[in-house]
């Protein structure tokens, strides 16, 4: 579990604790112990898991959302909500004396009110969901496969690809659509100069530069190694062909800076492309398109491809 | 003749420094997001171990190929690190790949000092008119860990050549298991050469390769590194290499007698088979199965023949055994390629 998000959220971790501490030394402060024979033990399970789950989201929360408006309106909702279900916990050991009936009857306030905030935070959360969607526009399509996400680039690997592929070919109107593989010319080369660390870091970047230059409803997937496919919707080849260069080029003007290295590398990538003919399958296509690529490296740099 | 006990390895005796391929295999799964100490669990071995010259055995290095093939995500992982086994922290053995004349050298030189780079698998050598295999035995039984080494050393073997010899040579790869779902990875690394659910397992390259000259050819320093890599005390084979050395001697043979030239009871010769995974019957089997496809398949050779070469006596009991082996008939298997 990666808890480096946790130590960000100092005030809200504060507000935390306050909500139980506030609701502990209101009910211990005004209340006195109930008799061992009236304790309702089934209400003490029910109530108690109530507030003890409610502590368990705002971690979770806490964990995997960075500070902000919507995290911070969650945890504060989460936060009232737990302050009556402690009460209400408390309750069940306690009795109050006439003084602080006004405690039983205040109880469930908090809980409403922080309803409201998370229902706020919801929708918040809902304008930002949209949001973060088309930032990953290229990155995905029409599904969510988080443990399908490449560790290096944060693209989508091959059986995303071949996913979305298949979707494509049974889907009722019957469209058009190319798939062009690329590959990073003398990427072993530079792997072994430089090391793996910067491999990987050039991977990433080049996958960064290849989603910009794509359009909107296009998708970028990393195949193997250092090969990326890309899947262009309604584009017949001459279209295909001007994107592809397109991504070329700007990969071939990155400079990229290797650590502790005064020159900047540039790199080349070699592409190919196919359109679906009638009658292919997602296996097919993925293969026509490798071979291809495969072919024309070949004639680039024999020493480099996979024969 | 006896066996002698300090002439094979069993998978408890450590042997391997950890400085060479576990450490490696957890800088790689570290650099992946994994935790260093889930890596190491169940291993006994230590985060300062991996920095010294303290020695694993085979088994403890298993144990942590599997935390690493678990625990590590992406499907590219033991292709990874087969990219990074050569020429990494082998010092001698690796110099003398480097410094070997062709590319028939360094398989002799690989032969020679095979336990100190590859200990999981062995390999013989058979040659027709045109092509070079090599018939790969693995060091222990188990199907998904064999898949797991296989990927590491066949991607370890491809990035090797290309970094000896410059150039990339074509090989032929014959897997016992599957297609795995994740092809793309083994057409990747590996080429487009490739079969899988095979009787046996197998690379292969046209002979024309084996005179490929080496970018790094020095004589000099070769024989250096090879004596230099000898004086490290290391058995030349694994324990069930050396069984199977055993049974190819006599076919017929059966367990009492293999023990008995091992020195040590049957019952502990039953054990240390099952330590690694397997057992006697289904090594006699296998070693079956490989020299029937081997012999009918690859060279072509008529039933008359291949029976007599296995020691069988009559033709109808060999057809029965190569079917009960491979499924396939002799004629069947000879059709198949």
């Amino acid at each position: 579990m990666n808890l480096s998000l946790l130590a960000r959220h100092s005030t809200l971790f504060s507000v935390l604790c306050g909500s139980f501490a506030v609701s502990t030394s209101l009910s211990i402060g005004l209340g006195q112990l109930k008799n061992l024979s009236d304790i309702s033990w089934l209400d003490v399970l029910g109530e108690g898991s109530v507030g003890l789950l409610s502590i368990v989201w705002v971690f979770f929360l806490l964990i995997s959302r960075p500070p902000g408006k919507v995290t911070s309106a969650l945890v504060i909702g989460l936060c009232c909500f737990l302050f009556s279900a402690s009460l209400d916990f408390y309750d069940e050991f306690l009795t109050y004396q006439d003084a602080a009936t006004g405690l039983s009857m205040f109880e469930s306030i908090p809980a409403a009110i922080g309803m409201f905030i998370m229902s706020y935070a919801l929708y918040q959360w809902h304008q930002e969901q949209l949001v973060l969607n088309q930032q990953l526009h290229s990155r995905e399509h029409d599904l969510r496969q988080h443990d399908q996400i490449d560790f290096i680039t944060k693209l989508y690997g091959a059986d995303y690809m071949r996913g979305q592929i298949n979707n494509k070919l049974i889907a009722p109107p019957h469209s058009d659509f190319s798939i062009v593989m690329l590959d990073i010319d003398n990427f072993d080369q530079f792997n072994r100069k430089f090391g793996h660390a910067e491999g990987d870091r050039l991977l990433r970047q080049i996958s960064e530069l290849i989603i910009m230059n794509l359009r909107s409803s296009d998708l970028a997937c990393r195949y193997a190694g250092d090969r990326f496919v890309l899947l262009l919707p309604n584009t017949g080849q001459k279209l295909a062909l001007e994107l592809a260069e397109q991504v070329r080029q700007a990969i071939f003007h990155l400079a990229y800076k290797p650590y502790q290295h005064p020159q900047a590398i540039y790199h080349n990538l070699t592409f190919a492309i196919d359109s679906v003919r009638p009658g292919d399958t997602t296996d097919n296509i993925i293969d026509r398109v490798n071979r291809s690529l495969d072919a024309s490296k070949q004639l680039l740099y024999p020493s480099e491809v996979a024969l | 003749m006896k066996v002698s006990a300090t002439k094979f390895l069993c998978l408890e005796d450590k042997y391997i420094p950890a400085h060479q391929l576990a450490a490696s295999v957890v800088d790689y799964a570290v650099s992946r997001g994994v935790n260093k100490h889930k890596l190491l669990r169940g291993t006994r071995i230590f985060i300062e171990d991996l920095k010294s010259d303290k020695k694993i055995s085979l088994g403890q290095l298993l144990q942590l190929l599997t935390n690493v093939r678990t625990l590590t995500p992406g499907y590219d992982c033991a292709f990874q690190i087969g990219r990074r086994l050569f020429p990494s922290n082998y010092g001698a053995v690796s110099n003398a790949l480097l410094h070997s004349r062709d590319f028939a050298q360094a398989l002799k030189i690989l032969g020679l000092l095979r336990m100190q780079i590859c200990p999981f698998f062995d390999g013989t050598s058979y040659q027709t008119s045109q092509r070079q295999y090599l018939l790969i035995n693995p060091a222990l039984n188990c199907h998904t860990q064999v898949q797991f080494l296989s990927e590491i050393y066949c991607s370890a073997l491809i990035s090797a050549t290309k970094l000896l010899f410059g150039q990339r040579i074509p090989m032929y790869f014959s897997f016992p298991f599957q297609k795995p779902k994740y092809i793309q990875e083994y057409e990747g690394n590996l080429g487009y050469r490739l079969s899988f659910s095979q009787p046996m397992f197998s690379i292969s390259f046209e002979k024309k390769w084996l005179t490929t000259p080496c970018l790094q050819r020095s004589d000099g320093l070769r024989s250096y590194a090879v004596k230099q890599a000898k004086m490290q005390n290391v058995p030349k084979q694994g324990f069930l290499q050396t069984v199977r050395n055993e049974i190819n001697k006599d076919r017929q043979t059966n367990l009492d007698n293999i023990a008995r030239q091992f020195s040590i009871s049957p019952a502990t010769f039953k054990r240390k088979l099952k330590l690694h995974n397997t057992h006697f019957k289904q090594l006699q089997d296998e070693l079956g199965k490989q020299q029937a496809t081997y012999l009918l398949q690859i060279q072509q050779f008529s039933n008359e023949q291949s029976a007599q070469l296995m020691q069988f006596n009559d033709i109808p009991n060999f057809r029965r055994s190569v079917k009960r082996w491979t499924g396939l008939t002799p004629s069947q298997l000879r059709l198949t390629e």
